[in-house]
C-alpha cells in the first residue's frame, strides 16, 4: 500500500519521538524542511537508529546510502516515498 | 553464542594466517603478555560472532588485541584512509573492514553484523582515534547498535601501555556484555548512550586490574 506524504511524515514523527533522543515538542513540530542535524538535533547514532528503524516500520532497505546524504525530513521523505512498495 | 562457522583453516585467509603465525613467536618474546581476567565468565574462550572492544593508545595496539584473543581471526574497524595507497593492500589482505567515518551507511552497519551473524570477531577501538591524553576518551556508540542488530556481545579488554620495552604487556579481559539482554530489542537513544557509558566505565575498572 503506498503511503501518501503526510502519512509517512506522521508515522516518521512517531519513529523519531518513540527513539527519545531530543524534545518531544520539537519532534511534533517539525516540517519537511527540518535540519535532522541543526533542527532536530539528532547525531550520528540517532540518524542511524531512526534508519533503522524507519527499514522496519516501511519495510524498505536503505541501501547505497550513507547518512550525510539525508540533510532534511524531506530527503528522508522522499527517499521513503520513492522506494516504499 | 553460536559455534563458530568457519573453518580452522582455510585457503581464503592464507596469508593473514601465515603472517599470524610467523609474526606470533617473535610478538610472544617481546611483549611477554600478561593475560588477567575480570573473573571466571571472562576466562571464556570466546566462540562465535562477537564484538572485542580496546582503549587505543597506540599504532601497536591492534597487535596487542590479536595477542590476547590469539586464537581467532580478528576483523578490524578501520578509517577508510588506511585503505589508499599502497598500503592498502595490507589492510585488504588483514580482514579490515573500512568505515567512512563522514558519511556512515547503513550498508556498512549491515556488512559488519553480517560478518557477526556469521561467527566472526569484530574488533574495534570505541574511542574512534589514538587517545593521546591521560585515561580513556568517551566511546562512540556504534558498537551498540552493531550489538543490537546482530545480538551478538561486546568484549571489552584493556591494554596497559608499556613504559619501557622491557616490560610485560598487560592484557586485561572482561566479561561479554550483552546490551539486547539489558536493554531490550528497542532501546531509546539516550539507552543507547548509557550502554556505550556503562562500557566505558567498565573499561576503566578493567584498567584498575591491570
Amino acid at each position: 500500500m503506498q503511503l501518501t506524504r503526510d502519512e509517512i511524515m506522521e508515522r516518521l514523527k512517531d519513529i523519531m519521538i518513540s527513539a527519545g533522543g531530543g524534545n518531544e515538542q520539537i519532534y511534533r513540530e517539525c516540517t519537511e524542511d527540518s535540519d535532522l542535524s541543526a533542527d532536530l538535533g539528532l547525531s550520528s547514532i540517532g540518524m542511524l537508529y531512526i534508519v533503522i528503524a524507519v527499514e522496519e516500520t516501511f519495510r524498505i532497505r536503505f541501501t547505497g546510502v550513507g547518512m550525510s546524504d539525508f540533510r532534511t525530513v524531506k530527503d528522508v521523505i522522499d527517499y521513503i516515498e520513492e522506494h516504499q512498495e | 553464542m553460536k559455534e563458530q562457522k568457519h573453518s580452522v583453516f582455510g585457503l581464503k585467509y592464507w596469508l593473514y594466517d601465515f603472517a599470524k603465525i610467523t609474526a606470533a613467536p617473535p610478538c610472544l618474546i617481546a611483549f611477554r603478555p600478561k593475560y588477567i581476567y575480570e573473573s571466571g565468565q571472562a576466562k571464556k574462550k570466546i566462540r562465535g560472532g562477537a564484538i572485542l572492544i580496546a582503549n587505543h593508545t597506540g599504532f601497536f595496539d591492534p597487535i596487542y588485541v590479536m595477542l590476547a584473543v590469539w586464537y581467532r581471526r580478528h576483523r578490524f574497524v578501520c578509517i577508510q584512509e588506511l585503505f589508499e595507497g599502497k598500503r592498502g593492500f595490507f589492510f585488504r589482505h588483514f580482514l579490515c573492514i573500512p568505515i567512512d567515518r563522514e558519511n556512515f551507511g547503513l550498508d556498512k552497519l549491515n556488512e559488519i553484523t553480517g560478518h557477526l551473524d556469521n561467527g566472526c570477531l569484530v574488533s574495534m577501538f570505541p574511542e574512534g582515534r589514538i587517545n593521546e591524553q591521560q585515561g580513556i576518551a568517551s566511546f562512540k556508540s556504534g558498537m551498540i547498535l552493531m550489538s543490537l542488530r546482530s545480538g551478538k556481545p561486546v568484549v571489552p579488554i584493556y591494554i596497559l601501555k608499556r613504559s619501557h620495552w622491557y616490560e610485560r604487556l598487560h592484557i586485561v579481559i572482561g566479561e561479554p556484555f550483552d546490551v539486547k539482554r539489558m536493554y531490550g530489542d528497542r532501546p531509546t537513544l539516550a539507552q543507547i548512550e548509557s550502554a556505550a557509558k556503562a562500557l566505558h566505565d567498565k573499561e576503566y575498572e578493567l584498567s584498575k586490574l591491570a
